[in-house]
């Protein structure tokens, strides 16, 4: 424990690894596994027999490198090749090959899948664990029910409930219930059995002395499962026992609610004490006997209740094991389809070869559906490095075998005490979800048997040495894990100091010689997403919680800026990202430019291609730019370009800001933001996005689609950007309405004929107008930017049609904007609501004007005091060219160790650069600003530093949007909601109340004339804008406005209809 | 009153630099002193500064480039380290100096592999480079980067949207504020009711203008924007002249001012002739008479002078100066009084 003695220290390990190990797993073991359960296929007549050597698999190269993939819109995967045999015994053949099963989609370096040219990622699932546990409801009478629930691997359940009567019923579905000895004889024990192997057969006997006729089915098991198959699904009448009965009950019931899985049968060996080797994943006799036996214990409170929330009843389904299901649901479907072509090759009497008998396409369309449609097979978040890190460290209570968002109760989305260290108490969605998407703390790793373990130190009595010891979540409980947030002040007399621990899901004081472990690190409680806050622990969790996740949302900007006060984690976090281009290897780098560099290791060149300008999953824009010297020698390791959102391989999402918290005429109200137009013109919040339009061409009924330039009875000027093929071309600056890929449809002559102009064409010429429809791609609402690339993609549809895709890729530098959503790392959020000149803002006492004026009022109410701790050592870091990393909640050493050096900080900056208005003793912290308007101080000093602030993918061009018509919902004929449907707003009758008494009469007019019941206006409108002339105003009322004239007359004022002449103000009245 | 404002102004504000320096040659530095201020009026002079110096100064930038076989902004060219758009990005950064306004063309072309930074940039004679040592690209291979550069002078910023550019101009977002801080400070001293005040004013600039030059342009614009009232009050002033009898030296300074100002647009107007503005050809044609061709001749003569002119009434002059007020917000004096 000793200061210089930390040789317990560790690195963190990598953040994408979790993913890694599960896709290796499943290479290295779960494919073995499923290909040795292949079975050996036989014939009827046992003539052929054929077999897969498994654990001889072998994975080709993938025919394409990852980034064609992406580029050609395809799977990156590898095929995989099993040895095979087939045994002819009449003709004592034997038959070897290697066989092709299928396509395996691969990971990538990235923890990621590229299918169909996306990146995809599979998440880890948290589910119930297979098992037998316990617990106590009241029933309706509020009686204490006991029932002990067995989970099954597949999810299903079954419960065995002990009532008030102390009877033991199992229940089969909701409303039937059968009693125990039935189940028990029904799987096979008979009545000396269940006696001998019970603790309590006072009770089973008088279960069975209750109801005579029970006796009766124990004595065969052929009654048992006749009355068990009545009672589940409750069928009346006689029935015969039969085999095939049997086996429907073993497959509906018992597969289903008792197979408990490798992982389920050490849960009830553990709990009941049972010897039952690990092999046997069904649920035997024994188990019901047992599991009944220990419920009859907890009913008299000699057992103990399982809190179903633990951890320790819940594991992770990793990407091993829902590859691993895939992967075996595969095989099942070429097992059948192998049998299939032996059966017919034995009818038609020819011989198969292992080749002709296994087909690829069982596994390759299995992983297609698997990675296209599976919940948990997700579209990679990419908006900035960061979101990706998160992504792939997701844990998901939802999916299949899962809860779903609007059943979960709250307890489940409830942090518990077993989440300590290994879920993140902070991390998690918003809205339906919380709780239910959880995040994995950063040191937390997966164990056997899919457990979550969290590293400690394990202090010996005997020897200062200390070793790091993985524990799962049940095994912690039972130890004192000192928090390690306070660890000896006083060497000498570590013992004598109390430091705060766990012990049994308590926090308590101990003394340090008590002490099992003590955890390793301040923020191993928490996701890297919520590590990456400074000051984390002045801050209300429900802000940190919004912090965190707007990290996520963070577009990376056109010149990232490290923040000045940090946490220490972001130099983790760019590289595990996989956003910056990483040394494989050793050497001198020999070339650079944009595009590629080269280094000589040991003479020989390797290249490094980067990434420019390409499009991520969520149109943010990855670029890579060199970080490296020319003729400099580079580690293995060693950072050579930095991507997207990274600063020499530190993670940078934001800006240092220079902000004020001050009220600035209303337009910091309500959590807006004013800021500086120097945000704007020196480019800080600029950020790029690349947006991708697509257009496919099909085969339609009257012949392909063409992709031309020649488009009849468009304007020119729309058609400007097309080349000779009829797409964009690259580098022309397109804009709303522009056509991105000329494309005709053809139509069915007649259709054309009915036309008007058609058809006065082909009477006077005879002429057959264009036989074709424009169906151009253009570029939508609210479009516009730069083409940087145009893709043609030949794709082979599975009927041998040629669909051709055509994507446009499209660039848009966007600068700052008022709409736009800019955020603080502890949650504080707003919209920016005016930009103003940089004289015009505030500025401090050495003439800097404030970039950014906060509300003060957002601070207090959402207690994020951390905001306002980021911006005063960012004040001072900005001003002595330092950066601060400051672990949150290290109190190793020191009490409040990082809130103490922020004042002193200030006064040294203050000092050292000689700016005495940087440090004032009477407000420290705070400033006296000056209106930039006026040159007035003003009135109270104001607190100003640089934030770290990063704008957010939310932005007012995507989301801006106006609609005079459009669609109308089918049903309730008001118009449809959000952008992407053209939606809009319906004007009801409180919108028009609203606008007579404002009294906008052009559009009052309109309303109550043109646009209400006067059928005959309506129609004249309709001629008019046809014809273009003007349109004409109608001569009489309709009946809406005769309405609006009667109500107001109800409410008795006088109406009338007057006309003043300007020239001699005589009122010339006339009656409405 | 105006004996007293006489009394007072005997003690003229001066100003003093009192330090400069420069941090890097795009950082210069320059604290400036005025004094002695009357109460409140250094505060007055301080903001105005601070704004007009903030806002109001001209600068030169960089604002299209055209390279060559270049599609887009976005695109990477070999042996080049730096993307397209990053060059542009470092073209803006460049600190330039001109003197006339107007678009000036510059040039890079430049053989790799080298350096290129402000120093290959080959200018026009009036652009000059502030700092030779600021970095556009890395050429890692020998190929040859040509770019050409327009060069314009202007103030404020300018954000361009690259809709009307085509064959590889690319538009550069411009920032033409050569002020890159300004602060002042007041300090006040003296007793009872004979306060006095003096003005510290310090400025940073980018290098292209000293802070001095800056303090200097941005008192010539501050005035610019008050000489409309200069003239209306003068007119007004000057017929209570007229009446008192008087010359006051308390205008002098605005007299000199206007002098500046009239010279500087004697050069301007020499060049426009009054045929370009929308007179009646009578009313051109009796100007013509007399020898006046440029709206420099015009503004020799004073209304009263016109009159004078034959076939050349009371209407015509009424219509002379409304040409002139609204197409070069210029008066024409009544009298012969005024012109100096």
């Amino acid at each position: 424990m000793l200061l210089d003695e930390n040789k317990g220290t560790s690195t963190i390990p990598e953040f994408g690894k979790i993913q890694f190990e599960g896709f290796c797993r499943f290479i290295d073991q779960g494919l073995i596994e499923e290909l040795q359960n292949f079975p050996k296929i036989e014939d009827t007549d046992q003539e052929i027999e054929s077999q897969l050597f498994g654990n001889k698999y072998e994975l080709a190269e993938p025919l394409i490198k990852e980034r064609n993939a992406v580029y050609q819109s395809l799977t990156y995967s590898s095929e995989l090749y099993v040895p095979a045999r087939l045994i002819q015994r009449n003709s004592r053949k034997i038959q070897k090959q290697t066989v092709l099963i299928g396509n395996l989609p691969l990971m990538n370096s990235q923890g990621t899948f590229v299918v169909n040219g996306i990146s995809r990622i599979v998440v880890n699932q948290i589910l119930r664990s297979p098992g037998i546990y316990y617990s106590s409801e009241p029933d309706q009478s509020g009686i204490t029910l006991y029932t002990s629930t067995i989970i099954s691997d597949w999810g299903g359940r079954s419960k065995l409930e002990i009532d008030g009567k102390t009877r033991i019923w199992a229940r089969v579905s909701k409303k039937r219930k059968i009693s125990i000895p039935i189940l028990l004889s029904a799987m096979g024990s008979n009545l000396g059995e269940i006696l001998d192997n019970v603790c309590y057969p006072k009770i089973f006997l008088s279960l069975l002395t209750e109801r005579q006729e029970q006796k009766e089915y124990l004595r065969s098991k052929k009654n048992a499962i006749l009355e068990f198959y009545k009672k589940l699904y409750c069928v009346s009448g006689d029935l015969v026992f039969s085999e095939s009965l049997c086996k429907e009950l073993r497959k509906k019931f018992l597969q289903q609610r008792c197979e408990l899985g490798k992982i389920g049968r050490r849960n009830p060996n553990q709990k009941l004490n049972l010897d039952i080797p690990e092999n046997e994943i069904f649920s035997l006799p024994q188990d019901v006997l047992a599991a009944v036996d220990y419920s009859i214990r907890v009913k008299f409170g000699m057992g103990t209740l399982d809190d179903m929330d633990h951890l320790k009843n819940r594991r992770i389904r990793s990407v091993a094991d829902l590859l691993q299901n895939q992967f075996g649901l595969a095989l099942g479907r070429l097992e059948n389809a192998v049998r299939r072509t032996i059966r017919r090759a034995t009818k038609r009497k020819c011989l198969p070869t292992p080749n002709n008998l296994v087909t690829s396409t069982p596994l390759t369309t299995t992983f297609q559906d698997f990675f296209g449609s599976h919940p948990l097979s997700q579209f990679l978040d990419q908006t900035n490095p960061l979101t990706e890190i998160v992504h792939r460290r997701k844990l998901s209570y939802l999916g299949p075998g899962g809860l779903t968002g609007r059943t979960a109760s709250s307890r489940i989305r409830d942090i518990h005490p077993s989440h300590y260290g290994r879920i993140c108490p902070i991390e998690t969605s918003e809205g339906m979800n919380a709780g239910l998407v959880a995040s994995l703390a950063i040191r937390a790793r997966i164990g056997h048997c899919g457990s979550l373990q969290s590293p400690f130190h394990k202090i010996s009595e005997r020897s200062e040495e200390e070793h790091m010891v993985y524990l799962s979540s049940g095994e912690d409980e039972y130890y004192r894990i000192a928090t390690g947030n306070y660890l000896a002040l006083n060497q000498g007399i570590r013992e004598e100091q109390v430091t705060p621990a766990r012990y049994r899901q308590e926090f308590l004081a101990i003394a340090w010689e008590q002490i099992h472990f003590r955890s390793i690190f301040p923020f191993q409680y928490f996701s890297v997403g919520v590590s990456l806050i400074p000051f984390l622990e002045h801050n209300d969790a429900n802000r940190a919680l919004m912090g965190s996740n707007m990290q996520r949302q963070a577009v990376p900007l056109f010149q990232p800026e490290k923040c000045i006060v940090g946490t220490g984690l972001e130099g983790q976090a760019a590289p595990d990202s996989g956003s910056a281009a990483i040394a494989t290897q050793g050497g001198r780098i020999t070339y650079i430019d944009a595009g590629k560099i080269t280094s000589s290791v040991d003479g020989d060149t390797v290249g490094t291609e980067l990434v420019t300008y390409q499009r991520s999953n969520n149109n943010t824009c990855m670029h890579q730019k060199p970080r490296v010297r020319r003729g400099e020698y580079v580690k293995k390791g060693q950072i050579l370009a930095d991507g997207a959102a990274t600063v020499g391989g530190e993670l940078s999402l934001g800006k240092n800001i220079l902000v004020a918290h001050m009220p600035w005429e209303g337009y910091n109200f309500e959590d807006a933001i004013l800021i500086s137009e120097r945000l704007v013109y020196e480019d800080i919040y600029t950020s790029f996005h690349i947006e991708r339009y697509g257009i496919v061409t099909c085969m339609t009924s009257q012949g392909p689609e063409r992709i031309t330039k020649e488009i009849p009875h468009l304007d020119a000027h729309l058609l400007r950007h097309l080349d000779g093929n009829g797409l964009v071309m690259l580098g022309s600056w397109v804009e709303t309405g522009d056509v991105l890929v000329g494309k005709l449809t053809p139509q069915p002559a007649e259709e054309s004929l009915r036309a008007p102009e058609g058809r006065l064409l082909q009477a006077i010429f005879g002429i057959q107008v264009s036989s074709a429809r424009e169906s151009c791609l253009r570029v939508p609402i609210g479009g516009r930017g730069r083409v940087i690339d145009v893709r043609w993609i030949h794709k082979e549809e599975n009927f041998g049609d040629n669909a051709e895709v055509v994507h446009v890729y499209i660039f848009q530098k966007r600068k700052i904007q008022v709409g736009d959503k800019v955020a603080g790392r502890l949650g504080n959020k707003g919209i920016i609501s005016k930009i103003l000149p940089r004289q015009d803002m505030p500025y401090l006492q050495d003439g800097t004007s404030v970039d950014m004026v906060l509300n003060p009022l957002g601070v207090l109410s959402r207690m994020n005091v951390g905001q306002i701790f980021e911006c005063l050592p960012g004040l001072a870091g900005n001003l002595m060219n330092r950066h601060y990393r400051i672990t949150p909640f290290d109190e190793r050493y020191e009490r409040e160790a990082s809130r103490k050096p922020v004042f002193p900080e200030l006064y040294g900056a203050s000092e050292q650069t000689a700016n005495p208005w940087v440090f004032e003793p009477n407000h420290p912290g705070k400033n006296r600003l000056i209106d930039g308007r006026t040159g007035d101080t003003l009135e109270q000093p104001v607190t100003t530093g640089k934030a770290y602030m990063p704008k957010l993918i939310h932005q007012v061009d995507d989301k801006i949007h106006a609609r005079s018509s459009g669609p109308y919902a089918l049903v309730t004929q008001q118009p449809l909601r959000g952008k992407s449907k053209r939606g809009g707003q319906r004007v009801g009758e409180m919108e028009v109340w609203a606008l007579e008494g404002f009294g906008v009469a052009y559009i009052l007019q309109e309303m109550l004339t043109l646009k209400s019941d006067h059928i005959g206006a309506r129609h004249e409108v309709l001629g008019a804008i046809i014809t273009g002339g003007p349109i004409p105003r109608p001569g009489t009322a309709p009946e809406s406005f005769r309405l609006l004239v009667r109500e107001l007359r109800s409410l008795a004022p006088e109406l009338d209809h007057a006309i003043i002449y300007e020239n001699d103000f005589q009122i010339d009245r006339k009656e409405v | 009153m105006i004996r007293d404002e006489i009394s007072v102004s005997t003690q003229t504000p001066r100003w003093r630099c009192i330090g400069s320096g420069a941090d890097s040659k795009r950082l210069h530095y320059g604290r400036f002193a005025l004094s002695p201020l009357r109460k409140g009026q250094a505060s007055t002079i301080g903001i105005a500064m601070r704004r007009a110096l903030l806002g109001e100064i001209e600068g030169t930038c960089i604002t299209h480039a055209k390279l060559e076989k270049v599609t887009h902004e976005y695109s990477a060219i070999i042996g080049i380290e730096e993307s397209v758009h990053d060059i542009l990005i470092n073209l803006k950064e460049i600190v330039l100096r001109s003197d006339p306004y107007g678009t000036r063309e510059a040039s890079i072309c430049i053989v790799g592999p080298r350096n290129v930074t402000a120093q290959d940039i080959i200018l026009p004679p009036s652009v000059r480079i502030i700092d030779a040592t600021q970095h556009i690209a890395s050429l890692t291979k020998s190929i040859t980067f040509d770019i050409r550069l327009w060069i314009e002078k202007d103030r404020g910023y300018r954000i361009q949207s690259p809709k009307n550019y085509q064959d590889g101009i690319f538009p550069i977002d411009a920032v033409f504020m050569p002020v890159r801080n300004a602060n002042y400070s007041i300090h006040s001293y003296g007793n009872g009711n004979d306060i006095q005040e003096i003005l510290f004013l310090e400025i940073w600039t980018n290098g292209s203008l000293a802070p001095r030059e800056a303090l200097y342009r941005a008192s010539r614009n501050l005035i610019d924007l008050f000489i409309p009232f200069l003239r209306a009050e003068e007119q007004n002033i000057d017929g209570m002249d007229n009446q008192n009898g008087s010359n006051m030296p308390s205008f002098s300074f605005s007299n000199i001012s206007a002098d500046m100002e009239r010279m500087e647009e004697e050069v301007a107007f020499k060049h426009i002739f009054i045929d370009q503005s929308e007179l009646p050809p009578r009313v051109y044609n009796c100007l013509g008479r007399v020898n006046i061709h440029t709206l420099s001749d015009l503004l020799n003569y004073s209304q009263e002078d016109l009159m004078r002119i034959g076939h050349f009434g009371k209407k015509s002059v009424e219509q002379v100066s409304e040409v002139l007020q609204k197409h070069f917000a210029v008066d024409l004096p009544k009298n012969k009084f005024q012109i100096h």
